[in-house]
């Protein structure tokens, strides 16, 4: 009997990488505990972070490849798979061209170099058709934020912070230990406003709560751009120096006065917005602003984070202390090749309709991938290769996803475990868990960097990404990509350029801080004689000539969303989708019997008034129809208050009531390409 | 001595102590039934705090227990059930001012937080910082310090 031993590595159960002590004896993991000596979590885990030993030892882990035969899946050895696999490949590429191959990340296994190492390898192999998950979550967040101010700040300046605005995120839930920096700093007199059309975990300890009707954040936005620039409360040193097309803006906000926004946003405005104001001017320039994915999901989603993010501009908040902070980069190698091998000239799918999200992410677009491949159009499309995504679950109009998914001539997937869409697949391979990789992860938030510990030895049949893509690449032809040995000598070429090495993250394995924070960077840049921001103008831009120029609109513009716009009799609910819940990760964790009990059922959230209408209670089955389709789920019926009559929310991953049966992959945001997931015209019927 | 202490203005009601309380209780279920420790969201108020036992050092429970089921643990501090002892008679429940003890209507005893023998699972899963394991005096620190930045925040000094 061994001693037991605790190795410090990174959580990977969400995507927030908390700092842990895995407990290992006898070679195998018995607890995971919170690394108090962490910056980020302090010893504090989500009651996921502590399950990953569930998820590890869970019992319907894949160990072995599997290959789907007339009799169902069969296992098969790695090489056999790995040879199957590339000689198929091999063939649809000689036949179709490499753009009828695609790679698809997922949220699941690594750390972000999974991101990275997909993309390279797709590139590697002649074709351009790069997707994941960032393409419906995420991404049209940097989009706006980059179109503003030329970055995104993922992790506000929490500290040093005066007034936080946490506008369409529900952190307890979302990124739970990001729950104690806001805290931390209300602990210190920072006020806290909360924006979400639901009574989120957040929302009970706001000191401002707004309840705005899903789709309306850009009147509010504008409402309280309106409001700070009549009384003066806007920082025009930074305005006159820094940004373009304020006076356009200041002319169009005009008409978000306090009875238009009450409409749109249905909230008392000139109750709220007046003291919205008010502490936003106080804390400037120290106010951070989150914008969470609930602004992403709409047709008017980019437009109304873009309003959002000039509010920054406005108060001087841009990469301010306790504001929206750029951080510095730790001076990692990056493992993409676009300057390379661009293959821009293959038409990556989606790029004709959205070229903003190919310009600002390189993301190709997933929706329209489902299209490409049961139409053919714009050209055959025909193997993917995809990494830990489980897009059944989480893509919308689950139907046409199956469908378009098992039509692949080749369908390869990497997961822990045979989920919904790896069911799907041709070969499914066992992938190494978080505990079973050793990658590099940023915090960027902190400036610190960490390398994870590879705790236990994977099995012999189960790879990390890097070893996969790295045997594939070689089969392919296209091993000159993929040089190192493993994923260690990787981890030592990412960080040659930097100022650090391998060995001093081994001996700092709660991170270790690569830079102190600098502040207002865009005025040393200017002094330097470079570009203030990373925007076509070198300015944060209130107006955006580059939107203007691919036909969409220059300002900020606020379109209702259709459920304000035009009312359906026939559909007369809003149907908000994907609010977070602690112990799932979007499709994620379901198969774990003890995280599960935690919330063994869907339901659908919604308002005392609307439960009454409908005479139904809470465990009640009600339908819910939308243009797209129709599932059943159990009511549960919330306290007044806690969501807006006429709104329901429903969030995701439950495969027994798929609420990705119901949303819309026909109805996008223009310059996104993101879908309408978070304002779904619905009728509910009792069952 | 240290103890499980509340500051109700962090807490956001996320149940993550619940969740741990139960599966730290149970090894296999993460149900709220299970739990020690209890949320407390009250919308209309707009009012969130755990509540989790406060071991008092005259603890009612124990007095009133006809079984001698409830004692004192010397190393921890705790106010623990023997539940091989606990007649299920509820009147512990019925004694705490707090309703901090729950009746386990499958094994038909009373349960209750017994601090997971020193280093309690529901602090460790706190994310918003409510919950913290200290002994009082810091507690009082703390709150005196946060107070102390209040006031003058409120006197401009």
């Amino acid at each position: 009997m061994s001693e037991e031993k605790i190795v410090k590595t990174l959580c990977r159960m969400c995507d927030d990488h908390c700092g842990i002590d895995v407990h290992v004896k006898d070679g195998k993991v018995v607890k995971i505990e919170g690394n108090r000596e962490h910056e980020w979590n302090h010893g504090r885990l989500c009651i996921k972070g502590s399950h990953g030993v569930e998820m590890i030892y869970a019992k319907d882990r894949i160990h072995k490849p599997l290959k789907k035969t007339e009799n169902g899946f069969v296992e098969i050895s790695l090489e056999q798979a790995l040879d199957e696999i590339c000689e198929k490949l091999g063939k649809i590429r000689d036949e179709y061209g490499a753009r009828s191959i695609g790679v698809w990340k997922g949220e699941a296994t690594g750390f972000a170099q999974e991101e990275e190492l997909a993309r390279r390898w797709i590139h590697a192999l002649g074709s351009s058709n790069y997707f994941s998950n960032d393409s419906e979550c995420s991404i049209a967040r940097l989009i706006g934020a980059s179109l503003v101010y030329g970055r995104w700040s993922a992790q506000p300046n929490y500290p040093n912070s005066r007034c936080i605005v946490i506008w369409g995120s529900n952190p307890p839930h979302a990124h739970p230990n990001m729950t104690q920096q806001i805290n931390a700093a209300r602990e210190k007199g920072a006020k806290l406003i909360v924006i979400d059309p639901r009574y989120s975990a957040m929302a009970r300890q706001a000191d401002i709560y707004v309840q705005v009707k899903p789709g309306s954040d850009g009147a509010l936005a504008h409402g309280i751009a309106r409001e700070l620039i009549a009384h003066g409360w806007i920082d025009r040193e930074f305005i006159d120096n820094y940004s373009v097309g304020y006076d356009k803006y200041e002319a169009y906000v005009q008409k978000f006065d306090y009875a238009y926004v009450s409409g749109e946003c249905g909230i008392d405005a000139a109750a709220l917005i007046p003291q919205i104001a008010a502490e936003l001017h106080k804390a400037a320039p120290r106010v951070a602003i989150y914008v969470g994915n609930g602004l992403e999901h709409h047709e008017n989603g980019i437009n109304n984070i873009r309003a959002v993010f000039c509010l920054d501009g406005l108060l001087g908040s841009v990469d301010a202390e306790g504001g929206n902070y750029f951080s510095v980069p730790s001076g990692q190698r990056s493992l993409t090749i676009y300057n390379e091998r661009p293959l821009l000239e293959q038409g990556p799918i989606g790029v004709d309709k959205y070229p903003v999200l190919y310009d600002y992410h390189k993301e190709c677009h997933t929706m329209t991938l489902m299209d490409a491949i049961l139409s053919g159009k714009p050209y055959p499309f025909k193997a993917l290769v995809m990494t830990a995504a489980n897009p059944v679950l989480t893509n919308p109009n689950t139907p046409k996803v199956k469908k378009a998914l098992a039509s692949l001539d080749l369908f390869v997937v990497r997961d822990l475990f045979l989920t919904e869409t790896a069911q799907l697949a041709d070969y499914v391979l066992p992938a190494a868990s978080y505990l079973e990789r050793s990658e590099l992860h940023t915090f960027s938030g902190l400036q610190k960097i960490a390398l994870t510990s590879r705790v236990l030895q994977p099995e012999p049949d189960v790879q990390d990404e890097y070893q996969f893509f790295h045997d594939t690449a070689h089969r392919l032809g296209a091993g000159e990509w993929f040089p190192w040995k493993d994923e260690d000598e990787l981890n030592e070429w990412l960080v040659e350029d930097c100022a650090f090495t391998i060995e001093d993250l081994k001996n700092n394995p709660s991170g270790y801080h690569y830079a102190e924070h600098q502040f207002q960077k865009y005025k040393a840049n200017a002094a330097a004689g470079k570009k203030p921001f990373n925007t076509p103008t070198g300015k944060m831009e209130f107006a955006c000539q580059y939107l203007k120029d691919l036909g969409y609109q220059e300002l900020p513009e606020y379109f209702p969303p259709r459920s304000n716009a035009s009312p359906s009799a026939e559909y007369p609910f809003t149907l908000v989708t994907g609010a977070r819940k602690v112990m799932y990760y979007h499709g994620r964790n379901h198969n774990l019997p003890g995280l599960a009990s935690a919330m063994p059922d869907p339901e659908i959230e919604m308002n005392p008034q609307d439960a009454e209408r409908l005479h139904v209670a809470s465990g009640d089955v009600v339908r819910v129809t939308s243009a797209i389709g129709s599932i059943e789920i159990p009511v549960a019926v919330m306290q007044e208050g806690e969501i807006g009559v006429g709104v329901v929310q429903i969030t995701h991953g439950w495969k027994q009531a798929d609420v990705n049966r119901i949303t819309h992959d026909d109805r996008f945001d223009p310059i996104s390409g993101f879908p309408l997931m978070k304002a779904v015209q619905v009728k509910i019927e009792k069952v | 001595m240290k103890t499980v202490t509340i500051n109700p203005k962090n807490c956001v009601g996320c149940r993550n102590c619940e969740m741990a309380c139960a599966y730290a209780q149970t090894g296999d279920s993460c149900a709220r039934k299970w739990a020690n420790i209890r949320v407390v969201n009250n919308v209309p108020m707009r009012f969130v705090m755990p509540m989790t036992c406060f071991h008092c050092e005259e603890a009612w429970c124990m007095d009133v227990c006809p079984a001698h089921a409830i004692t004192r643990n010397e190393q921890t501090g705790a106010v623990v059930i023997d539940q091989s002892r606990c007649a299920g008679c509820k009147m512990c429940i019925l004694a705490c001012p707090y309703g901090n003890i729950h009746f386990d209507h499958e094994a038909m005893v009373s349960r209750k937080c017994d601090l997971c023998g020193g280093d309690p699972e529901c602090v460790k899963h706190c994310i918003g910082g409510a919950l913290q394991f200290e002994d009082i005096d810091e507690f009082e620190e703390r709150k005196s310090r946060s107070i102390n930045a209040k006031i003058a925040s409120l006197l401009n000094v």
